[in-house]
Parts: C-alpha cells; structure tokens; sequence
C-alpha cells in the first residue's frame, strides 16, 4: 500500500491552519525586521564589526561589506554580448542491491552567447565511477550520497571552468545551479575526509582559473531560505554586554527569511547590497583568495527575490559585478525570474527512467560478455515485483 | 548526379495500414504533405511504401511558455529548433511495398518493425511506383484521413516528378482514374479534379 490519505485528513487540516497561522505572525514581523535594517545600517561600521567579532566564530550571519546594506542597485546595462554558461549535474547513486555496484555523474551544460541569433552550445558528459578508490573511502566503507554529491558539484564547475577558458577574452559569465561554497564537504562524514579536502582543494583550484580567465562567475539559489542577514540586523540590535550564545539564538524574527524582507525592498531588476558569507567553509574559500559575498536580487516583476553568490574577486571588481548583476536578468527574462541557461543544463543534466533503463541493461549485457552473471539482490527483485502494481477501477 | 534517398526518420508505431516515424530533424529536411517513402520491412527484403499525411511537432510545458511570451530572443528560438530533443511526428499511409518483383500497389504482408529507417523516395522510384495508380483506391479507403487533399497533393507531386512533357498527361490519366473511383459523387469528383488542374 501506498500513503493512507484518509488518515491523513485531519493532519492536513492542522497544517494548512498552522501555516496560515505562522504567515500571520511572518507578515507581522517584516515591517519590523526593515526597520530594523535601517537602523542597522546607521550604526557605526566599526561599532558593528566588534559586535561580530563578539558573536564568535559559530555566528553564522551575513558579514557586512562597504556598500550601504540598506541600499539597492538599479540594473546595470547589459555587454552587447555576451556569453553566459550554465551548469547542472544529476547522477546515480551506487546501490548494493544493483546488478553492480558504481555510480554515474551526468553534467548538462550549454553556452547562451546572448545577441548573436545563434542556437546555443550543449553539451552532455556522463561518467561511471567503478574503480574500489571510488567506491570504498580510507576505511574500507562504502562511500555515501554526500561524497557522490560532492564530486558532482565538482564536475560542474570543472565543466563550467573548461568552457570558460575556451572564451577567455570575451565577455562571459558562468552560473552554477547552487551554492558556491562546497557544503557537501560539510557533510560527507569524519571517514572520508581526507578526501574530502582533497576534493576541495581541486574546487579551489578551478576557482584560481575562473579567476585567471576573467569569468564572472555566481552561483545561483532559488527561493532561499536563508536567514544570515536577519541574523546581522539580530545582532547589531542587541546591547555589546549581552551578547552570547543564547542571546544570539532567541532571535525576535524566527520563522522570517531573509528573502521575505527583500521582497518588500527590491524593485523589478535591483539587487541588495554586498555581504559576506560568516559560514565556517568560507575560511577555506578566504584563504584561497576567493571568499564568498552574496546579494539578493530581484529578477522578475512578480518579485521573484533569489540569493546570487560570488567570489570576492568578482565583488571587488565593479565591471564583473555589473556583469553578474545585469546577465542574470537577462538571462532570466523569459523564464519568469530563473535562468534560462540553468533550465536547459538541468534539462540536458537529468536522467530520465528510461534512460537509466536502458543503462541498467547495457550493465547486464556487459557483464554476460565477460562472462558474469548480472544479480539484483532480492530485495531489488521484490521491489520490482511489486513496484508496478496497476491500479484496478470500476 | 542521381538523386540519393534522404533519411528522414524511424518508424515509432506501425501496422500493416501505415506507419509513424519520428526524428530530430531540421526545416529544411522535414517530410512534406503527400510526398511517398519507404520504410524497411522483413530484415530488409522489402520496403513498405508509405504516403506521407501527417507531420506533427510534440511541445511540452517549456516550449508552451515561451510560445506565449510577446518576444523571444533569437538565441532561444534556435535552442528550440536545433537543440532541444522536440521530434518531428510524422504518419504515413502503406499503399504498397516493394520487393525483388519490384513495386506492388497492395498492403505489405508485415509492417516495418520499431526504428527501421524510413527514407524519402527517389522521383525515379516515385514515377516507377505512380506508373500504376491502383493506390488510388487505398487513400480514397482511408478513414479519418484528409483524403481528397491527400490525393491531390500526392498526384501534383508525382507529376513534378516526371519530365515537363509528361506531367500534364499523367494528371489526365490519374483525373479519368478517379473519375472511375467515385462515378457516385460528383461534388467530390469536381473538387479533386480542381485541385488537379491548379
């Protein structure tokens, strides 16, 4: 059987009043966390850097920059062209009960050269991990999603990186479908983590290039819920004796996203200030030079607010900022506030049943040719049994 | 140089009454309304000839979204036509096939099979096939189909397919043919003969 939907009335019924409730309290807590904003935004730059560094270092808020963190920035014009890449990746995870046991990483990408009138680049790469140093970690485990996770997110950007070198020289701007701090790397388990920071050291390094080849280079995050700048505004209300751990914690604006607040302050094609990322992984990225600042951005006029993330090289240079900036709206402009290159790379990236079908029996004829005999566990086999049960109606 | 068959596609769906091929195909490539092909059939001992009365290109969400929008940049508009994985659909009627006997105007004995290759037919093998015009018949038999257009257009394709100095001939002895066929209804008969004579 699948989900009883009967039972699952009356709890239905409890979320969708809960989540009215909790959009009630949200609304009433917005006009307040934008007042608070400007009042953070007069406050002494210094004054607010020293109660950052008293919030410590697990303080995960959003780090001021230089710019105004109450102002917004109209939309720069657009290069009269302009390359823009996208990047998605999708992958099959190793699974025990499978015939074999490996992985697959598929990256879809596609190059946009905006006001030339040519049919953009695509391209597909796949790639089977099979080998026991892909498969099993320092320990002898069995390596878990995170880690495949991670060496996706890697494949992207080399793959966004070797496109970028390719038009070294003109204007570009590469978008990743994600953050561009690595936080898989936070997740993959104490077991691996040897490789792990290998992992991302290679990361870094395909940062150094973008940087060499003048990329404007964002990662791209749909309907954030983030809460670092919330978190900031939190901060600076609260007296410099009194701040602490807990105090910290018992902020007046939970259940708010940062988003929510932007949305009010946003117009059509604006973008928030600079900030920067307080997360422990931006150590990494700030030794290596490429330290990870964000802004909001407004980029359709529905008030679709998205999270923009890039290197610090990029926000230190005004003209790859106003690419970033000006590029995605561009590029968004026909997708209702989405980019239009990341559309067609999640597209190009995705793996649909059929095709995983049809790998699954070029596995099986593989393994007949060298003569192994292709086993799903029982499990897998009873899964299958059952997995295609058809609805029976009167 | 003699003209060689274009691939324009793979049979999808077939019977031994007609066949659906698909492929990613460009414009200019695009079978036409009317026109004859040949799919493969029997492990390549035969060919299935097949009379083109569909052409169909599947959307999906994406393309409906940006069909609606006032503008779309050129860029887009050629991802959707070149790049994006959208088949071309296209139905042909079986009017006969051919074998080491040569063409015969009859329902083949199998259908091709799943992703035979189809390809356009050659104005010598066209002219070879409309030597006979039994095929008639079968169009006007088709159920459902836009039939009296159909057998205009696949009449005034098969005459441009003969020298200048036959065409005109052709077209009176495929007009008495169906004036043969449907000697009941006249209103038809005028119609189609119109559509011949244009």
């Amino acid at each position: 059987m699948g989900i009883h939907l009967p039972s699952l009335l009356p709890q239905m019924q409890e979320l969708g009043q809960a989540l009215y409730e909790r959009s009630l309290q949200v609304s009433a807590m917005i006009p307040k966390a934008i007042k608070a904003l400007h009042s953070t935004a007069e406050l002494d730059h210094s004054n607010l850097q020293s109660k950052i560094k008293k919030a410590g270092n697990r303080w995960t808020g959003a780090i001021p920059t230089e710019e105004t963190l109450n102002l917004t920035y109209p939309p720069p014009t657009v290069p009269q062209s302009l390359h823009v890449i996208g990047a998605d990746g999708s992958q099959i995870y190793p699974d025990r009960h499978a015939a074999a046991f490996y992985y697959l990483i598929n990256i879809g990408s596609i190059v946009v050269s905006h006001g030339s009138g040519k049919a953009p680049t695509i391209q597909q790469e796949s790639q089977l991990f099979f080998e026991l140093e892909d498969l099993y970690d320092e320990a002898d485990h069995p390596v878990q999603n995170a880690y495949v996770n991670l060496r996706r997110d890697v494949a992207e950007m080399k793959t966004l990186t070797k496109i970028a070198e390719s038009l070294a020289g003109e204007q570009t701007l590469a978008i990743l479908d994600n953050s561009l701090l690595l936080w898989m790397a936070l997740q993959t388990g104490g077991s691996t983590s040897r490789e792990t920071d290998r992992t991302l050291q290679q990361y870094l390094k395909l940062l150094d290039r973008l940087r060499s080849s003048k990329t404007g280079l964002a990662g791209f995050i749909d309907r954030p819920r983030s809460v670092s700048v919330l978190a900031l505004i939190h901060l600076a209300g609260l007296p410099d004796d009194q701040i602490n751990q807990e105090t910290l914690r018992l902020t007046p604006f939970r259940g708010l996203t940062d988003r929510a607040i932007f949305t009010k302050l946003l117009a059509p094609g604006h973008r928030s200030a600079l900030f920067i990322s307080a997360s422990p992984l931006n150590r990494d990225f700030r030794t290596a030079g490429h330290e990870v600042h964000f802004f909001y951005l407004n980029t359709d006029a529905d008030g679709a607010v998205v999270r923009v993330e890039i290197p610090i090289w990029v926000a230190q240079d005004p003209e790859l900022l106003n690419r970033v900036h000006a590029g995605i709206l561009k590029d968004c402009q026909t997708t209702g506030g989405f980019p239009y290159t990341l559309v067609r790379a999640h597209e190009l990236a995705v793996i649909p049943p059929q095709e995983r079908a049809a790998l699954e029996d070029m596995l099986q004829r593989t393994l007949l040719g060298h003569g192994l005999r292709p086993t799903q566990s029982q499990k897998a086999l009873t899964k299958q049994l059952t997995g295609q049960r058809k609805q029976h109606t009167l | 140089m003699p003209e060689s068959p274009m691939m324009i596609g793979r049979v999808t769906r077939c019977s031994t009454r007609g066949f659906v091929g698909a492929m990613q195909i460009s414009e200019n490539a695009l079978p036409v309304f009317g026109s004859l092909c040949q799919a493969e059939a029997q492990g390549g001992r035969s060919y299935v000839v097949g009379l083109v009365y569909d052409i169909s290109i599947t959307d999906d969400q994406f393309a409906r979204q940006l069909a609606a929008l006032e503008e779309v940049p050129q860029e887009q508009i050629a991802d959707g036509q070149i790049n994006r994985h959208v088949p071309v659909e296209f139905s042909a009627l079986a009017v006969g096939f051919h074998n080491d006997g040569g063409f015969h105007q009859a329902l083949p004995p199998q259908p091709p099979l799943t992703l035979a290759s189809v390809f356009s037919m050659v104005s010598k093998d066209s002219v070879d096939f409309t030597s006979q015009l039994h095929f008639l018949q079968t169009i006007l038999n088709a159920p459902q189909l836009p039939v009296d257009e159909l057998l205009t257009t696949a009449l005034r394709l098969s005459a441009q397919a003969r020298p200048e100095e036959e065409r005109e001939r052709f077209l009176l002895q495929a007009g008495r043919e169906v004036a043969h066929l449907l000697p009941q209804d006249l209103t038809r008969l005028e119609n189609i003969l119109r559509g011949l004579r244009a």
